[in-house]
């Protein structure tokens, strides 16, 4: 056991120890609050604001704010998923490229256990990092207002966060295995750092996509799980302005954001609750686990 | 007792056969010497002998242990230095060290119980906090030889362990080397281009496209591919030409002296000549010159 946790030990302080790659990690995410603080935010208060024309005198202002907030919040947290388990992961690529691998071959620490411990240390990196966001988001958030948020339902966004960490390491442990050297898994990272906040919505709702692209996007982990945490982030301020409006328009304005910030992932006509995303997220990391186990295993005893 | 003992060892990728069909022995504790060009099988061997590779086919015994039977034992008893660091460059030695340990499940205590008697051998005080990244070559090499030692190895596989190293840092870590052979009775594999560092070795294997072109001591080698040569500078002449034909056949004139290919022991021939050889220099066989004779390439 000593031997897997100070594999694993070493690859967190890879991480942790290399400033620039947490910062590099967390590029998506400071992208989406630089954007959200530049015009984001006005365009979906404005979006908000254009579809409760006539309940504007009803609805708490503060509330519409809290819930943009929270959109925000999700969408650093959704791209966080993303970019810091692959940032991690790419120490796989990095110890083959100098040779690590082969040091770490020579000694008595069995392959499978090489492999869960890369496999671990990502996904404690993501959970950890993405678990100080959030805390630090609801604080902020907190400070702002009334979130509107249970015990319950905060426990439920760490443990999504939690299942995202798994999910999204275990895909990109598969990712891992395509690049044979670092220039390669730095030039997809620059590709994936831009696009994540798309694909997860962050950057313009994945409603205002066609169906096709919404589809797309909604095949990856990331956008069930950002979808997840909006329901969790935002489902109390929800309420609080179905409870203002009082059922004047028989819900319809609370669906139609709900609809609008995609708080359920659709894909090629399916609609997903939040129970069938984690069996969807969880079967994606169960095949990702076992196709992973499968080719590392042979990667190293090749070797 | 034999340490290592290596038996039809190869290794292909596809149709590109690295290392062919290679046989040697290798005693406990002597200093054994794999010397070859770069593409030689050198690495690849080490490689397998030490786990990283699986082996194409052949046997070798490694501390009594089969290779590819018993693995997991083998890797007890290897330490190996790496061509290239292998160290990550973000952390200190001291992290790089006990993580290091802990593969061969080690707890803090006991690696740097292990290592206590080298740290001050190896003037690893001042960098123990430092970052890998920040050390000179010599002081990396120091620490990669630090890593070898941390499970308490019966053999150290050193692959070039001074390639690139300045002259300063390549006489220490030769004092780290002798100094582990002398105290620890450590058995040292060494593979290198530099034949310098053959000289001391107990035997010497030399490897040229995968195969074992020779081996032996390096006396044996040079007595059977390598001759010395007396330089005799003198005018040319016939009456010197006479002189050294009593000696050797194979001789040249070069710009202001004679090249003169003898294997004699030459001390009675320069005394009854002293009138006429006032001028000259006896130069021995070299490890360049069997390995040029057996493989007619040179080495850096």
């Amino acid at each position: 056991m000593k031997d897997f946790l100070g594999f694993t030990r070493r690859n967190l302080l890879i991480y942790f120890k290399d400033v620039l790659a947490i910062i590099f990690s967390l590029l998506t995410s400071i992208i989406v609050f630089v954007l959200y603080l530049l015009f984001l935010k006005g365009t979906f208060v404005e979006a908000l604001n254009g579809t409760m024309r006539g309940l504007e005198n009803i609805v708490n202002g503060a509330d519409i704010d809290m819930f943009v907030n929270g959109i925000l919040l999700s969408g650093i947290l959704g791209s966080a998923l993303i970019t810091i388990p692959y940032t991690c992961l790419q120490t796989i690529v990095k110890d083959k490229e100098a040779g690590v691998d082969a040091d770490i071959c020579s000694t008595p620490l069995k392959r499978w256990k090489i492999i869960l411990s890369y496999f671990t240390a990502s996904s404690i990196c993501a959970f950890v990092m993405t678990s100080i966001i959030l805390t630090i988001g609801l604080v902020v958030l907190n400070a702002m207002g009334d979130t509107h948020m249970t015990a319950a339902s905060i426990a439920a966004a760490y443990g999504i966060v939690l299942l995202g960490s798994v999910s999204s390491t275990a895909l990109f442990m598969v990712v891992m295995l395509l690049f044979k050297n670092s220039s390669t898994s730095t030039a997809f990272f620059g590709i994936l750092t831009a696009a994540a906040g798309f694909v997860i919505g962050a950057y313009i709702p994945l409603s205002q996509f066609s169906d096709g692209v919404q589809s797309f996007c909604n095949l990856f982990p990331a956008s069930h799980i950002t979808s997840m945490i909006r329901n969790v982030l935002l489902s109390g301020v929800a309420d609080s302005i179905n409870n203002d409006i009082n059922g004047l328009d028989g819900g319809a304005f609370i669906s139609s954001i709900k609809d609008t910030f995609s708080f359920n992932a659709h894909t090629f006509g399916t609609s997903f609750t939040v129970q069938s995303s984690v069996i969807y997220i969880a079967v994606i990391a169960l095949v990702c686990i076992a196709l992973m186990t499968f080719a590392y295993n042979k990667t190293y005893r090749r070797r | 007792m034999k340490i290592i003992e290596v038996k039809d060892l190869t290794k292909k990728y596809r149709e590109h056969t690295a290392v062919d069909g290679i046989s040697f022995e290798v005693e406990e504790g002597e200093l054994f010497a794999f010397l070859g060009e770069n593409g030689a099988g050198k690495s690849t061997t080490i490689n397998m002998l030490t786990t990283v590779l699986e082996k194409t086919s052949g046997k070798a015994i490694i501390a009594g242990h089969e290779l590819g039977k018993e693995d997991d034992e083998i890797r007890k008893v290897n330490g190996i230095v790496f061509q290239n660091s292998v160290l990550d460059k973000k952390l200190s030695v001291k992290d790089n060290l006990l993580t290091r340990g802990s593969y061969y499940g080690l707890s803090k205590k006991e690696v740097l119980k292990r290592l206590e008697p080298f740290a001050e051998r190896f003037e690893m005080k001042d960098i123990w906090d430092r970052k890998y990244e920040k050390l000179s070559g010599g002081q990396r090499r120091r620490v990669d030889i630090m890593r070898a030692l941390i499970n308490n190895p019966k053999i150290l596989f050193l692959d070039e362990p001074t390639t690139g190293l300045d002259p300063k840092s390549r006489k220490l870590v030769w004092d780290y080397i002798n100094y582990l052979r002398k105290e620890y009775k450590m058995t040292i594999f060494l593979t290198t281009h530099y034949m310098e560092e053959t000289r001391d070795a107990d035997h010497v294997v030399i490897l040229d496209k995968g195969h074992i072109v020779s081996k032996g001591t390096p006396a044996e080698l040079k007595s059977k591919y390598a001759h010395s040569k007396l330089v005799w500078y003198t005018p040319l002449s016939d009456r010197a030409e006479a002189i050294i034909t009593k000696i050797s056949g194979k001789f040249a004139y070069d710009a202001d002296h004679y090249n003169i290919e003898t294997d004699q022991n030459l001390t009675e021939f320069i005394f009854e000549h002293r009138e006429e050889i006032r001028d000259y220099e006896y130069i021995k066989g070299t490890m360049d010159d069997v390995f040029l004779n057996l493989t007619g390439k040179e080495l850096a």
